[in-house]
């Protein structure tokens, strides 16, 4: 009986003590931020249809949700991701609100999805959606926003890495390659693996080309990224991408944030998801991305309202793991100190002083 | 207190880690021979910038994919198996083998029956399962953890998954090799945050190591 009780289902967890405090913490401190940019923040469903989830995220995705069937017989789904939420909402309850609409969210997701690096089948999720504009000042936004949520949180050692994904289109669109094909590119293209690159590359194209497409993978760095980039590439698609990301960029740098900024045209990763700019945030000590984000300008289409928008997210359960092992962490939960107070036998006096306290904002504890 | 290392590189140990070492020592990264022979996981080249952590070939995408190593080397057949979350930027070349599909004489001229649930003992579950579902094969796999010949000698399992170099030991035994499921060789793997956070430090020895290696007799590399 006991031993069974003590057992816990692979993939949750039980907080408590300082490391609530610490997370609760920094969700305070990410949300203020959040709302001290006008986003408001939006409460989702735990649950909602399945189907839901396959239209946001694609079948893949959705296969890695917790299902079940709700009383209508309908198959309902854990929420793997809130942006689906975001986006059915906008598109069904916001129609009426002027663009853009700024909303923010904070909650557990749940995926069906081998642990890794730490992160649980249930974890934590943070972001922001900034729907309805296209223009570059809201992609801007979103990573300002970003780079100041860190810093807020106080981690110091950060990297964000800007990639865009029209980079890549423009110059995938002349190889004649069907979905598995661009897939299967893509798997290379994002684990870097440039000797296997150039050799699936060997049957659509010429050995120049493959060359420098293989160096554009592995092209990362700051401004003078973009000058070999466009030196490197002549269709429209990609230099429109690289004018996107000279524009952010030098914004980064006017405002004294290219500091934490690499640009990255090797990140394939979202290809599927994203439509422009994406950006992915790696921190000292974590071994993959705390957070990533970029512009989806198709997502809100499947909900049949179709609209541009951009977002980002983090990872509580990491940003936590990463602050409660820096000492010096700024968001470290000072010991309050609290006022004992023993039960004794007069309990209107104990409860009377207990409430004076109280009042005078102090902590108390009978005993 | 002298400076931290630069870069931690986890190691396989056993088939890997003396080509390993030499290509690091190619590039002017080299430890000490005392250091090898003593019983320490941890050892500081002599520059002291690079740490080099030598461990078992699983265990080396594990280490590299939660960041505790910044670099690692291993096979790609540890590789497939992992399924690590990690960048593979460099083919290294040697300790060139295959994974392949075996069993005895008898079972390859059979063939696959698809309604009938394959037996297959290997060290790579992960490899082993998928290999057989693509192609609608229902699959038992058995989980070895050496000597996997042996369970197709003996009769445990119809066939086996395993890495083959010079295809000796399937010989020695009476097996014969029905399929070959990838080539494999080294690789450089490398951190995805590493790969950013210390990008000058990561991209210098990608870079000091391709040059090596660009430089050998291609007839080491190409089979």
């Amino acid at each position: 009986m006991s031993s069974s009780l003590a057992r816990i289902p692979p993939g949750v967890q039980y907080i408590f003590d300082a490391e609530v405090k610490l997370r609760r913490r920094i969700e305070r401190t990410v949300m203020s931020v959040f709302e001290g940019w006008s986003y408001s923040e939006i409460i989702l469903p735990i649950f909602d249809y399945a189907d839901l989830f396959a239209l946001g995220m694609g079948k893949e995705q959705a296969e890695m949700t917790y299902r079940f069937t709700g009383q209508d017989g309908k198959l309902l789904a854990l929420r793997p991701e809130m942006t689906s939420l975001v986006a059915r909402t906008v598109a069904t309850r916001f129609r009426q609100r002027k663009p853009p609409i700024r909303l923010s969210y904070s909650g557990e997701v749940f995926r069906w999805n081998e642990p890794r690096n730490g992160r649980q089948y249930e974890f934590h999720q943070i972001g922001l959606e900034h729907i309805g504009s296209q223009r570059l000042e809201a992609d801007t936004e979103v990573l300002v926003v970003a780079v100041e949520v860190l810093r807020e949180v106080g981690l110091k050692d950060f990297t964000i890495t800007l990639g865009h994904v029209g980079f890549f289109n423009g110059i995938v669109e002349r190889l004649s390659l069907d979905e598995n094909q661009r897939r299967e590119m893509r798997e290379l293209i994002d684990r870097k693996e440039n000797d296997q690159l150039d050799n699936f590359l060997k049957p659509f194209t010429d050995a120049a080309t493959r060359t420098s497409f293989c160096r554009l993978t592995t092209l990362v760095g700051k401004r003078e990224v973009i000058q070999e980039a466009r030196a490197l590439v002549s269709n429209s698609t990609s230099s429109s991408a690289v004018d996107d990301l000279e524009n952010v960029y030098k914004i980064a740098e006017e405002i004294g944030i290219d500091g934490h900024i690499d640009i990255d045209l090797g990140d394939a990763a979202g290809l599927d998801y994203y439509t422009g700019l994406t950006f992915k945030i790696f921190a000292a000590g974590l071994g993959s991305a705390l957070g990533r984000g970029g512009r989806y300008d198709q997502l809100l289409s499947n909900f049949g309202v179709p609209a541009p928008a951009v977002g980002f997210s983090i990872c509580l359960d990491w940003l936590a793991g990463l602050l409660a092992s820096k000492a010096d962490g700024k968001l470290i939960p000072d010991p309050r100190e609290r006022t004992m107070l023993e039960a004794g036998s007069d309990l209107v006096a104990t409860f009377r002083q207990a409430s004076k306290l109280r009042a005078a904002g102090k902590a108390v504890e009978i005993t | 207190m002298t400076a931290m290392p630069e870069l931690t590189i986890a190691i396989a140990k056993g088939r890997l880690q003396d080509d390993a070492l030499n290509l690091f020592r190619r590039v002017g990264i080299s430890i000490a021979d005392e250091s090898l022979v003593s019983r320490k996981l941890l050892v500081i080249d002599s520059s002291g910038l690079f740490s080099f952590l030598l461990v078992k070939p699983a265990d080396v995408p594990v280490y590299v994919e939660y960041g505790v190593a910044d670099l690692g080397v291993c096979g790609r057949d540890v590789l497939m198996e992992s399924s690590a979350d990690v960048h593979e930027p460099l083919d290294l070349g040697f300790g060139r083998c295959r994974l392949v599909v075996a069993g005895k004489p008898d079972v390859t001229a059979l063939g696959y029956d698809p309604v009938v649930t394959a037996r297959v003992a290997t060290k790579y579950p992960r490899v082993a399962a998928d290999y057989f579902q693509r192609r609608g094969v229902p699959v038992e796999i058995i989980m070895l953890s050496g000597s996997v010949e042996l369970a197709s000698v003996l009769g445990l399992a119809g066939c086996i998954v395993d890495l083959v170099e010079t295809g000796r030991t399937l010989q020695d035994n009476g097996l014969v090799v029905i399929d070959t499921i990838a080539w494999s060789t080294a690789r450089l793997i490398v951190n995805r945050a590493s790969y950013h956070l210390k990008r000058a430090a990561v991209a210098g020895i990608i870079n000091s190591l391709r040059a090596v290696i660009t430089q050998r007799d291609p007839e080491t590399i190409v089979a």
